[in-house]
């Protein structure tokens, strides 16, 4: 199963696509996913209920979030209600350790994304900060990395031993799909995503060139 | 080139005719001066560098300006509504750049579509992405 797992609809400040535009594209087109995560900046969007659009589409589509830390910024999987209690979705500067603790105590994960960009990706800031605990995933393919940014990830994965996951970062519906994950078995649900990762099996697939 | 006359003609992921627009140092010096606007980060690379710039770039408003223009050449009587950019990335004069459009959504009863816009350069990096609203006259 192939999730797209770093998209922005409207609900983001700089995001311009519409989910069921996004759901059309992704039909229209032949983009091979079977769903994607909506990951807004700086938010969990609790009200939007996509199941609908989803079942007529026969696409998964899940929520969760792109919060901003010392380290720049980071995908959190996951989301619920006792999260969301526990730190400031909206502000930036979240101190990246606190996000993964809150995330582990309910059952979530956070994923710095786009690592190797400069200014808002976690290689940037390893100088300063030093490496952060708690850390097991990063995104190693962004649909937005320009130059090296995603070799810069990659290399950094490797040497810390983190695993990589993919995502298009796309923020206009055309550009879904570009990167993904590969599951080997099938993820329905924000938890099954979270089961998912912790187990570890999965594969980033990059941009086609 | 493929035009469009009335909403009717559109589809769904239908492309625009992409277009490769004029980034040449000698385009950003006469826009700048049409617009009496001619900073030396959009007229003269040594200039943008002291500037901490790659390189002189092409002023936003003109690769709005592209845009427009890409859409008009596609469909010649359409209206506008909006061009909402958002700039990841400097377009760099005399550097080669592409423009795409696809439309991302059709709204006949408004007479309305959405069309993505890309701006990538040779590497294929997004440098600049958006939507255009446009409407066009009834079938």
């Amino acid at each position: 199963m192939i999730l797209d797992l770093h998209t922005h609809s409207i609900k983001s400040d700089d995001g311009r696509a519409k989910v069921r535009n996004y759901c059309q594209w992704i039909r229209t087109r032949g983009i091979p996913i079977d769903g994607f995560v909506l990951t807004e900046h700086r938010q969990f969007d609790f009200d939007s209920d996509y199941s609908e659009l989803a079942r007529k589409h026969e696409l998964v589509i899940l929520k969760g979030a792109e919060v901003e830390t010392e380290y720049g910024h980071v995908l959190v999987f996951g989301v619920t209600e006792g999260l969301y209690e526990c730190f400031d979705f909206t502000r930036i500067g979240l101190r990246l350790e606190e996000v993964i603790e809150h995330c582990n105590a309910h059952n979530a994960i956070a994923a710095p994304c786009h690592p190797g960009r400069p200014r808002v990706g976690m290689s940037a800031h390893l100088e300063e900060h030093g490496v952060p605990k708690g850390v097991r995933i990063v995104e190693i393919h962004n649909g937005g990395s320009r130059a090296d940014e995603d070799a810069v990830a990659a290399a950094m994965a490797e040497e810390l031993g983190y695993l990589g996951i993919g995502g298009s970062d796309s923020h206009i519906v055309s550009h879904i799909g570009r990167c993904a994950t590969e599951f080997p078995f099938p993820v329905h649900t924000e938890a099954e995503l979270v089961e998912a990762l912790r187990a570890e099996q999965f594969r980033a697939i990059p941009r086609a060139s | 080139m493929s035009t469009v006359k009335t909403i009717a003609d559109v589809e769904f992921g239908g492309e625009l005719p992409s277009f490769k627009p004029d980034t040449s140092i000698d385009a950003t010096r006469r826009f700048g001066k049409y617009v009496g606007w001619d900073s030396p980060r959009f007229t003269d690379h040594e200039g943008a560098r002291k500037e901490g710039l790659p390189g002189a770039i092409v002023p936003g408003v003109m690769s709005q300006g592209f845009l427009g223009a890409m859409i008009h050449r596609w469909a010649p009587d359409a209206e506008i509504v909006a061009i909402d950019t958002i700039f990841r990335a400097p377009v760099l004069v005399d550097q080669p750049h592409s423009i795409t459009g696809v439309v991302t959504d059709v709204d006949e009863d408004a007479s309305t579509v959405e069309i993505d816009i890309t701006v990538t350069n040779e590497a294929g990096e997004t440098r600049v992405f958006g939507t255009a609203t446009a409407k066009l006259p009834n079938g």
